[in-house]
């Protein structure tokens, strides 16, 4: 399912996940260790920073000569009996998708999880074309039954409960006995086990994503642990590989880099269990395998982004290590966001691909910790590119009134050191007023603040800038008197 | 004007200032010329040989919930998986491809299918180009000798290949794909029975594919 973005709403959103009890438990739950695992993998592997800057220079290489790459792609998936589709737009690529599964007489389309996918809406629009579409992951099965979108990049449904997961298939396995036992979790997964593998061998089409497309060989690369997107593209007659442009890697060793920073960047394991490399259809002697092999090349937006200040974001390979690691999407979720891509990289990401109008509140959405840039495997700068953003956004005037007023008083102050000294100074003495080592309640617009925490109070003896140097600061306030 | 010329041009228009059509066609080039030789760093853990690549290979494919044994010849391999099959409590049947290695054995004592996987395939058998130490990963090409089916629908999956097959890494790997034949419809790299944790958080084996896989070394 994808839906119109509420990025708009972004604040709405998030008074609204915070005050999910449920939610937030679950959010804890599944974000448990993830950190940890994270920096236990990468730090048994030595060079794993110097793997970092290998996969920073290796994408900044194929960005830099990416038409070259994108052609060259081209060429060899052709020699290998493939179709290469380019679609400037998401209505482009869903048309294309469209008109292969009509050619291939699909009813069923099986896919692996792709978050382009989600991007250009694709099973909203293949349902309402006569397609259904069966999403094949786990983690996508379950959000497609409950009409959701993504949560996380690599753990579709991280904000489902168990007990939400047995009343959905309750709910939509009403072929099965009503009265079955789904109290371990084991049954729950034998159940989707049992219900998806029937529908390997139905769907005409198997759609997937690519983590990787390979210039040298024409491959393009699935990397996941459950076999469902092998699964889909093996069975079917037709794979449709759906992927943006600029997943290209030159060679394969440029995607053995890639994938030695990937799941240990993703999960804190080695290796995933499924790394799939695919190219063209069936060769003729083979007994399986897809009839037909198309790639759906994607834009989207992204050229644009190409010699501009988020040129840096196209690095970026859907680790998902960056909202792990952020303390507002551990806090919020990822369907406060509002569209595809939450967290750090959704907060750079989203507002390139459906406009700062739309996307500009994300930016905001960042203490500046740092954090996501420090596990970032292609070590994306992306507080910068948040503040890139920012500025845009307050520039073309889309920020809140208050902010914008706020933001321009302290503007004006700033500029005019002397009287900006004697404001603060002014501000700390009243702020002691209020209360000694921490303020319990502050008036005015102070009191959002204190309503979940205290305000440190100031400590005596005079601001900063007066302790720093007292001596000028008297001789300051002795010239003046 | 089709969206490909349209991507192309806007792309070409916008690396033009960085650096000319000319340069980066030889850029493009210079590195592609790159195939199969080391261009970025490498773990120290990806260099093991011998002895040390073996025993890497082994541990990792453990810590990934993988079983592995030995066999002396490809002759002793029907009767170790008939034991297998046994030990598992799974009827004596397996499924595999036309392997020359494979087909030429005497499979008297199982009921022993060639072809690709079907809806239920309790047992499974592939035959892999080669292993990486690196992270315990097995190659397989897909085609008639290992139809690709087979890795994904065998609940329980057997991977067989050479004590020799045994690489330190993935650049060793990759060479020995490259050397083993016209590129295949598919290239599956294995790391350990599937897996989800999808339900709960709970790391659970054998989400869509294998619930099990072991591994059997050749050693002669």
């Amino acid at each position: 399912m994808t839906h119109a973005p509420t990025t708009p709403n972004f604040r709405q959103n998030v008074r609204e996940a915070m005050a999910d009890a449920p939610l937030m438990e679950q959010m804890t739950t599944a974000l448990t260790g993830s950190m940890a695992r994270r920096a236990g993998a990468a730090g048994a592997v030595p060079e794993f920073d110097a793997l970092r800057d290998a996969g920073r220079d290796l994408k900044n290489h194929v960005l830099e000569h990416l038409d070259v790459y994108l052609e060259t792609y081209e060429q060899a998936v052709t020699d290998a009996g493939g179709h290469v589709h380019w679609a400037e737009t998401a209505e482009e690529a869903r048309a294309i998708i469209l008109d292969i599964c009509r050619k291939a007489g699909a009813k069923t389309v099986n896919k692996g999880k792709s978050m382009i996918s989600e991007e250009i809406g694709l099973n909203d629009y293949l349902e309402e074309n006569g397609v259904k579409p069966v999403e094949t992951d786990l983690g996508e099965y379950i959000i497609q039954l409950r009409k959701e979108t993504p949560s996380h990049i690599i753990a579709p449904a991280m904000h489902v409960n168990v007990p939400q997961w047995r009343e959905a298939f309750r709910k939509f396995h009403p072929h099965l006995p009503q009265d079955r036992d789904l109290e371990g979790l084991d049954k729950l997964l034998l159940e989707a086990r049992g219900e998806l593998r029937r529908k390997y061998f139905e769907a005409e089409v198997g759609i997937t994503g690519a983590n990787m497309l390979i210039a040298e060989t024409g491959q393009s690369v699935i990397v996941t642990n459950e076999g469902n997107g092998d699964l889909s593209q093996s069975l079917a007659k037709v794979h449709i590989v759906l992927a943006s442009l600029e997943k290209i890697v030159p060679t394969l060793e440029d995607a053995s880099t890639v994938l030695r920073l990937l799941a240990r960047s993703a999960t804190g394991q080695e290796m995933s269990v499924y790394t799939t490399f695919s190219s063209g259809p069936r060769r003729a002697e083979d007994p399986d395998g897809p009839e037909e092999y198309h790639v759906v090349l994607l834009d989207n937006g992204r050229s644009e982004m190409l010699g501009s200040d988020f040129q840096d974001m196209l690095r970026c390979i859907r680790c998902g290590a960056c909202m792990n690691h952020c303390p507002v999407y551990r806090a919020v979720g990822g369907h406060a966001y509002g569209w595809v891509y939450p967290g750090p990289m959704g907060a750079v990401l989203t507002p390139a691909l459906i406009g700062v109008t739309q996307g500009g509140n994300l930016p905001n959405a960042s203490t500046f910790c740092g954090r996501c840039e420090e596990v970032c495997p292609m070590r994306i700068p992306l507080p910068k590119m948040m503040r890139h953003w920012r500025e845009r956004e307050f520039e073309r005037k889309l920020s809140p009134k208050g902010m914008r007023r706020g933001m321009g008083a302290w503007a004006w102050a700033a500029r005019r050191p002397g009287l900006y000294r004697i404001g603060a100074s002014l501000a700390a003495r009243a702020l002691r007023l209020l209360g000694a080592g921490s303020i319990r309640r502050l008036p005015l617009a102070g009191r959002a603040w204190t309503q979940t925490r205290d305000f440190p109070a100031p400590q005596k003896g005079g601001t900063f800038l007066a302790q720093w140097n007292p001596d000028a600061e008297g001789r300051r306030k002795g010239g003046a008197a | 004007m089709s969206s490909r010329v349209r991507i192309l041009a806007n792309l070409r228009r916008r690396l033009e200032e960085g650096r000319p059509a000319a340069e980066r066609a030889e850029g493009v080039a210079a590195r592609l010329r790159l195939a199969g030789a080391q261009t970025a760093p490498r773990p120290a853990a990806s260099r093991l040989e011998g002895a040390e690549a073996l025993a890497r290979f082994e541990e990792k494919l453990r810590a990934v919930d993988a079983s592995v044994s030995h066999v002396p010849g490809f002759s002793s391999l029907p009767q170790a998986l008939a034991e297998e099959l046994r030990a598992r409590n799974l009827p004596a049947a397996v499924r595999m491809g036309e392997d020359f290695d494979l087909v030429s054995l005497d499979w008297s004592g199982l009921e022993a299918t060639r072809g690709p996987g079907r809806i239920e395939e309790p047992a499974t058998l592939s035959r892999a180009v080669c292993g990486a130490a690196e992270t315990g990963t097995v190659a397989l090409r897909s085609g008639p000798a290992n139809p690709v089916t087979l890795t994904f629908l065998g609940e329980t999956h057997f991977i067989v290949l050479r004590r020799s097959e045994i690489v330190p890494g993935l650049e060793e790997l990759w060479a020995r794909v490259r050397r083993s034949g016209a590129q295949p419809r598919t290239v599956n790299l294995v790391t350990g029975p599937s897996r989800s944790a999808d339900i709960g958080g709970v790391l659970q084996l054998g989400a869509h594919g294998p619930v099990a896989v072991h591994v059997f070394i050749v050693d002669a």
